[in-house]
C-alpha cells in the first residue's frame, strides 16, 4: 500500500461533526405489495463502530442500509441518528450530504464526469468554495493513490480503482456514518483487499461504518457482525 | 468547479444528445425570427409610402385590403382641408408597376407640381414636369441611378415613353426609388380621375396633431388617420393579417419545438435516472437536481438561439434575392427580431422542460437507483 492510502487513517477531526451512533427502534419496513423486509428491528450501533451486515439475499440488509441512509422511511418505529430522529429531520438532502457516506456496491460514478468532478459533485451546497472543493477533491483521490489520474473518466479505470473514488467521494463530506452496500462485491481479491484497508483506515478516525457484505472473511474484519434472516436480526454481533 | 462548468461539461459528455436539442431550437428560432424579419420587412415596404411626403398625419380610406387600393375623391379631399386645425392637405396617387424582372413594384407618384414643395419633394436636378404635360417624369435620385437615367433622358413605363426633366429626393428611400408624374396624367393612365390614394397633411402651428387626426377620424368615418407605422393596419388590412399569421406560426414553431425540447429532455431524464437518483443519495436537493436538468436546457436554448439568428441571416439573404421578393423585402433585424428568438428558445425550454422537471423533482433516491 502507498503512502498515500496509509494517509487516509491519519486522524482528522470532521468540522461540525456530530455524533453519529445508529438506533434502530422497532422498525418495520414493508414494501407495497406486502413484502415486509424489517421486522420490529432494533439496534443499536455505538459512534465509531465497524459492523457488518450479513445473510443471504432478500433477508433485509439493505433495506437497513436504506433507512439508516434516510434513502427510504420505515413503516413504523424509529431510526435515530446521533440520537435524531430521522423522521423528524425536515431537510434529508443537507443530512445525507453533511453525515453520511454512502458507497455502493457498483460503485456509482457519474459516467461523463471525470473522477474529480465526480467527488466535487457531492461538495455542491456545502460551505466549500470552489476552490476549497478542488483542494479536497484532489487531496482525497491523492489518499487512495489516485494522484495523478483526477481527469480520466470512471470508464478509463478498473474496477477497483473506480471503488476508491467512490470511497473518496463518500468522505468528500468528512461524515461520521459510512455505509457500504457491498463495497467489494464485484471487486478482484487483491482489489478487494485495497478496499478494506482503506475502510480500516477510516475507522480508525473514529467513522462509524455499517458495511452490508455476503463474504463472512470481510464480515469477520469487523468489531461487530450483525447477522439477519427475514427481516430480523437473528444472532446479535458480539 | 462550478455548478455550470460541472453543468457544461456533462452536456460535452453528451454531444450528439446535445446538438440534436440545440439544432431543435435553432430550427425554431430560424423560423420565427425569419418569419418575424420578412413580416416587420414587408410592414416597412408597406408602411414606407405613408412617410414619403414630410406630413404630420396621413389619412387613407378606412379598412382597405391594401393601402395602395385606398381611394380618397375631391369632395372628401375638400372636407379634409376644411377640418380645424389642417393647415394644408396634399393628395398624392400612388400606383406601382413591374418595370422588369429586377424591378418588380416601382412605384408611380401622381403629385400636382404645386405640390411638390409642401409633400417636401427637392429638386436636385433639371426642373418640375408641367401640370397638364402627358409624357414627362421626375425620376427619384435612387430610381434614376437604379436606371442609369438622367436629365433629358427618356423613361419606358406604363407603355408610353416619358422626358425625364427632373431628378428629386424626398429623403425617403421608398419615395426616392420612384418616379413622380403629373396627377391627372396618372390618374388618366389608371382611370381614377378627381382620386387619390392619400391625402398628406400639415397641421397649424400649435395644434396638437392627436387633436386633428380624432377630429379627421370623427368628421370623415369613411377615412382614418395614420401617424405611425404600428398604426398602418387601420387602413392596411393585409397587414393585420400577415401579423396575425406571423403571431400564429410563432405559437405553432414554439409549440413544435417545445415537444421536440421535452421529448429530448424526457428522453434524457429516462437515461440519466440513475445519475440523478445518485446525486439525490449523495446529498444533492430536489432544486438542485432539477435546476442541473434546467440549466443544461437553457444553456442548449441559448445556443440553439445564437445558431438560430445566424441561420435566420442566411435564409433571409435569399429570401431577398427571391425575384417575388426583390425590392419588396428589406431584412431589417431590429432588436425586436433578436428578443423574439431569446424568447421563443426560452419560451420552448420552459415549455418542453416542464413535465420533465416535475418529473425528475418527484425522483426518490431509492427508487431512481433502483431504475433500469
Amino acid at each position: 500500500m502507498s503512502e498515500a492510502i496509509r494517509a487516509l487513517g491519519e486522524p482528522a477531526a470532521a468540522e461540525g461533526s456530530q455524533p453519529c451512533e445508529v438506533d434502530f427502534d422497532a422498525v418495520v419496513k414493508v414494501y407495497p405489495g406486502g413484502v415486509r423486509a424489517l421486522d420490529r428491528v432494533d439496534l443499536r450501533i455505538a459512534e465509531g463502530e465497524y459492523v457488518t451486515v450479513t445473510g443471504p439475499s432478500g433477508c433485509g440488509k439493505s433495506t437497513m442500509l436504506h433507512l439508516a441512509a434516510a434513502l427510504d422511511v420505515p413503516t413504523s418505529g424509529t431510526v435515530r441518528i446521533g440520537g435524531r430522529d430521522l423522521s423528524a429531520i425536515p431537510d434529508l438532502s443537507s443530512f445525507r450530504r453533511n453525515q453520511v457516506g454512502l458507497i455502493f456496491q457498483l460503485h456509482n460514478l457519474i459516467p461523463g464526469q471525470p473522477i474529480i468532478a465526480n467527488v466535487e459533485a457531492v461538495m455542491f451546497g456545502t460551505h466549500r468554495s470552489g476552490h476549497e472543493r478542488r483542494n479536497r477533491a484532489m487531496e482525497l483521490l491523492a489518499r487512495v493513490d489516485l494522484a495523478g489520474r483526477e481527469h480520466r473518466l470512471p470508464t478509463q479505470l478498473s474496477g477497483g480503482e473506480r471503488q476508491r473514488v467512490a470511497i473518496a467521494r463518500a468522505l468528500a463530506n468528512e461524515p461520521r456514518l459510512l455505509l457500504a452496500d457491498e463495497p467489494t462485491g464485484s471487486l478482484d481479491p487483491a482489489a478487494a483487499d485495497l478496499v478494506l484497508q482503506l475502510f480500516e483506515r477510516v475507522r480508525r478516525r473514529g467513522v462509524t461504518i455499517v458495511m452490508v457484505t455476503h463474504d463472512p472473511g470481510i464480515a469477520r474484519l469487523a468489531d461487530r457482525t450483525i447477522y439477519m434472516r427475514e427481516g430480523r436480526i437473528v444472532e446479535p454481533g458480539l | 468547479m462550478s455548478f455550470l462548468a460541472y453543468m457544461l461539461r456533462g452536456l460535452w459528455s453528451k454531444k450528439v444528445r446535445a446538438a440534436g436539442l440545440t439544432m431543435a431550437v435553432a430550427f425554431a428560432v430560424m423560423t420565427v425570427v425569419s418569419l418575424q424579419v420578412t413580416s416587420s420587412g414587408l410592414e416597412q415596404s408597406a408602411a414606407a409610402v405613408i412617410s414619403i411626403g414630410k406630413a404630420d398625419l396621413t389619412v387613407a380610406q378606412k379598412g382597405v385590403s391594401d393601402i395602395l387600393s385606398s381611394s380618397i375623391d375631391e369632395t372628401e379631399l375638400a372636407r379634409i382641408r376644411a377640418v380645424p386645425g389642417v393647415s394644408s392637405a396634399v393628395g398624392v396617387l400612388v400606383e406601382t408597376e413591374k418595370v422588369s424582372a429586377s424591378v418588380p413594384l416601382f412605384i408611380e407618384i401622381g403629385i400636382a407640381p404645386q405640390d411638390l414643395a409642401p409633400f417636401g419633394v427637392t429638386v436636385v436636378a433639371g426642373r418640375p414636369y408641367a401640370a397638364d404635360a402627358t409624357n414627362q417624369v421626375m425620376m427619384g435620385w435612387r430610381a434614376a441611378s437604379t436606371f442609369g437615367l438622367h436629365v433629358g433622358d427618356r423613361f419606358h413605363t406604363n407603355g408610353t415613353v416619358y422626358d425625364v426633366t427632373g431628378i428629386y429626393s424626398t429623403g425617403n428611400a421608398f419615395g426616392d426609388a420612384g418616379a413622380m408624374f403629373p396627377l391627372v396624367a396618372l390618374q388618366a393612365y389608371n382611370r381614377v380621375p378627381g382620386m387619390v390614394t392619400l391625402a398628406f397633411l400639415k397641421v397649424a402651428p400649435g395644434v396638437p396633431v392627436t387633436t386633428v387626426a380624432r377630429r379627421i377620424d370623427f368628421r370623415l368615418p369613411e377615412l382614418t388617420s395614420i401617424r405611425t407605422a404600428s398604426q398602418f393596419g387601420r387602413a392596411d388590412r393585409n397587414l393585420v393579417f400577415l401579423q396575425a399569421a406571423v403571431n400564429g406560426s410563432t405559437i405553432l414553431a414554439v409549440l413544435i419545438g417545445a415537444v421536440i425540447v421535452g421529448n429530448t429532455m424526457l428522453l434524457s431524464l429516462f437515461e440519466r435516472t440513475r445519475e440523478l437518483g445518485l446525486l439525490r443519495a449523495v446529498g444533492w436537493t430536489r432544486r438542485r437536481t432539477v435546476g442541473l436538468l434546467l440549466g443544461e436546457s437553457l444553456v442548449l436554448a441559448l445556443i440553439g438561439a445564437a445558431v438560430g439568428v445566424c441561420l435566420s441571416f442566411g435564409v433571409l439573404a435569399i429570401l431577398e434575392r427571391l425575384p417575388t421578393l426583390s425590392g419588396v423585402l428589406h431584412a431589417d433585424f431590429t432588436s425586436a427580431a433578436f428578443a423574439r428568438a431569446l424568447l421563443t428558445a426560452v419560451a420552448m425550454t420552459i415549455i418542453g422542460g416542464l413535465y420533465p422537471a416535475i418529473r425528475a423533482a418527484r425522483l426518490t433516491p431509492l427508487e431512481a437507483l433502483s431504475y433500469e
